[in-house]
């Protein structure tokens, strides 16, 4: 085994619990990474699936000594870091934990967002008090060293904030994510007679999108796993949320069959979502392809694990 | 005033430089409109050259890191979302309450704001004729907006010095860069200069702030985004489509003309198409008298 990875989270918006989200669970996003024999322990996004975790990893790793491990979160929107303050390893002494992310168009800094939720006002404990040692660090595109021979690509995806793509590569093993976001598209393109029109800008858009989703192409070319925003269908997209930052089902199977992927995890299910309606969508999708792509589908879901 | 201490309260200008007035009040109309569509943000970032600089410098800063210097604000507003782009132009647009109509002392605010506009739309046009690559037509039409930036410190920060310079090209029949020089010894290329430096825009913009009065000196590698705003520069202020200053522009060699593929007439021909787009974009910021 080179990566496995286990969903903890794969809701989004708002966590949702219920008799119509048992199967698939109703807590938000939340990732475990695990590297190499030495299960080296990776974390993307803290929302509310991360509390479980926490419990597991307590359980599991803490007995062979402290706690290290890295945390990515894709965005500071709040399904994604809500978990964070029930991350129980911060409250045990010896935890070493990297907070990694993007920042927002504020310029504050990944410490003030996500650690802010650490004061009275929230939260019985304060940042201060805390027995761990946390260190923050603001990415941007790019591609780091995560040593041990783990390698990660970060590119921005199209929502409204930043949101930063994770690509990580570990023994020619490659798994992806791009979530939250939707398709680039060319938002100049309005009707002739609206005012304002301009046929330059509209020429402009069309590229600029073209080329931004191609970007996006070649950076999820040939993963071994995607993650991908699957929020809406396509009726539901076009009837009324276009602009949300989020993608359809039948997009995320697209852009993956076209970029070589080999398994894809639809996620980031809409609170509105049942299992039922889940069932029949992934169903659906499967009949699709059948016999036209390689390609392997399947919508997230809490507890699954997969290793590559 | 010593040139030294001039250079001083230029610098200490351009540190916090406010967007043009004109634009102000749109600019938050539009930013604070939850429903503004891209189109109009694009609009009213477009018509103002110091907003348009500041959304520039912030696409292409250290803060993003992208890999390649983006020059096009339909592109900016596609790949980094509305949101981002809205909230730049408001927090520009607060810092410009800073500056008033009556800051414009020697050159009249509208007149320069006009001339800008008439260089960057023309830049635009000669460039589209040209059959320049569509992706970098937007560059012409920045480039124009841009190249007369540095005469908005010297209008406001030493109104009188400036005034004088004006009066001397008026006078004499001088170019106004080199009446600024013989009263002021620093010309506005130079101060533009030292702003697109500070915004970080990238060589193309530099050059053509740099260079547009004195393209016989100039070797570098953007020399047709040069030529193309230098003859925009001389079209505008020949035609007086809006004024900024300089009512005695030294011509451009023939061979500019002829590098470029236009002569006189064609200038003539879109003469009124530009005065229209300044129209029209006047009539979108309601520009008052």
């Amino acid at each position: 085994m080179a990566i496995r990875l286990r969903f903890w989270g794969v809701r989004g918006s708002v966590p949702c619990p219920g008799p119509k989200t048992v199967k698939y669970g109703g807590n938000t996003a939340c990732l475990e990474l695990r590297f190499g024999e030495q299960e080296r322990l990776i974390i993307i996004d803290a929302g509310t699936g991360i509390r479980e975790l926490a419990d597991h990893v307590v359980k599991k790793d803490l007995p062979k000594g402290p706690i290290k491990t890295d945390l990515f979160f894709t965005h500071t929107h709040w399904d994604h870091i809500m978990g964070f303050p029930f991350f129980i390893p911060m409250f045990i002494p010896n935890t070493e934990l990297k907070v990694f992310g993007p920042v927002t168009y504020e310029e504050d800094t990944l410490d003030k967002i996500v650690g802010g939720m650490l004061t009275y006002r929230y939260w019985p404990v304060r940042m201060s008090e805390l027995a761990a040692k946390i260190e923050y660090f603001n990415l941007k595109e790019g591609t780091r060293d995560l040593g041990g021979g783990i390698w990660l690509t970060t590119k921005y995806l199209n929502h409204p904030i930043l949101v930063l793509g994770y690509r990580f590569e570990y023994q020619g093993k490659v798994l992806c994510t791009a979530y939250d976001t939707e398709p680039f598209r060319n938002v100049f393109d309005v009707s002739p007679d609206s005012p304002g029109y301009d046929e330059e800008a509209v020429r402009e858009g069309e590229l600029a999108a073209r080329e931004e989703n191609e970007k996006v192409a070649r950076y999820i070319q040939g993963a071994d796993i995607l993650i991908h925003d699957s929020q809406y269908t396509q009726q539901e997209y076009l009837d009324s949320k276009i602009g949300w930052g989020h993608s359809t089902f039948e997009h995320a199977v697209k852009v993956a069959h076209r970029a070589g992927v080999k398994k894809l995890f639809l996620f980031h299910h809409d609170p509105l979502r049942s299992d039922r309606e889940l069932e029949l969508i992934e169903k659906k999708l499967r009949e699709l392809i059948a016999g036209r792509s390689d390609l392997e589908v399947y919508i997230a879901r809490e507890g699954m694990e997969v290793e590559i | 005033m010593e040139k030294e201490q001039m250079m001083k309260v230029i610098k200490t200008y351009i540190s916090k430089m406010p967007a043009l007035p004109v634009a102000v009040s749109k600019i938050l109309q539009i930013s604070n409109d939850p429903k503004t569509s891209p189109v109009d943000l694009n609009q009213v970032i477009s018509l103002d050259p110091v907003l348009m600089g500041k959304v520039m410098r912030l696409i292409n800063s250290a803060y993003y890191s992208l890999p390649n210097q983006i020059t096009s604000l339909v592109r900016a507003v596609i790949m980094l979302g509305i949101n981002t782009v809205k909230n730049l132009a408001l927090s520009t647009a607060v810092l410009g309450t800073l500056g008033t109509a009556k800051d414009f002392q020697a050159l009249n605010m509208e007149g320069f704001w006009r001339h800008s506009i008439s260089v960057g739309v023309a830049a635009k046009m000669i460039a589209t004729r040209r059959k320049i690559e569509q992706k970098l037509r937007e560059e012409y039409f920045v480039a124009g907006l841009l190249h007369d930036i540095g005469k908005i410190p010297l209008n406001n920060r030493l109104p009188k010095e400036y005034v004088s310079a004006i009066s001397f090209t008026d006078r004499e029949h001088t170019p106004l860069y080199i009446s600024e020089d013989k009263t002021l010894q620093v010309n506005h290329t130079e101060v533009g200069k030292l702003i697109i430096e500070n915004w970080a825009l990238g060589a193309g913009l530099t050059d053509v702030v740099s260079f547009h009065h004195n393209i016989s000196d100039y070797s570098g590698e953007h020399r047709d985004l040069l030529l193309t705003v230098a003859a925009a520069n001389l079209f505008s202020n020949t035609y007086e489509l809006g004024f900024s200053g300089d009512r005695y522009p030294e011509s451009l060699p023939d061979e500019v003309f002829k590098e470029l593929g236009i002569n006189w007439e064609y200038l003539e021909e879109i003469e009124d198409s530009v005065s229209a787009e300044i129209e029209k974009a006047k009539v979108f910021l309601q520009v008052s008298h």
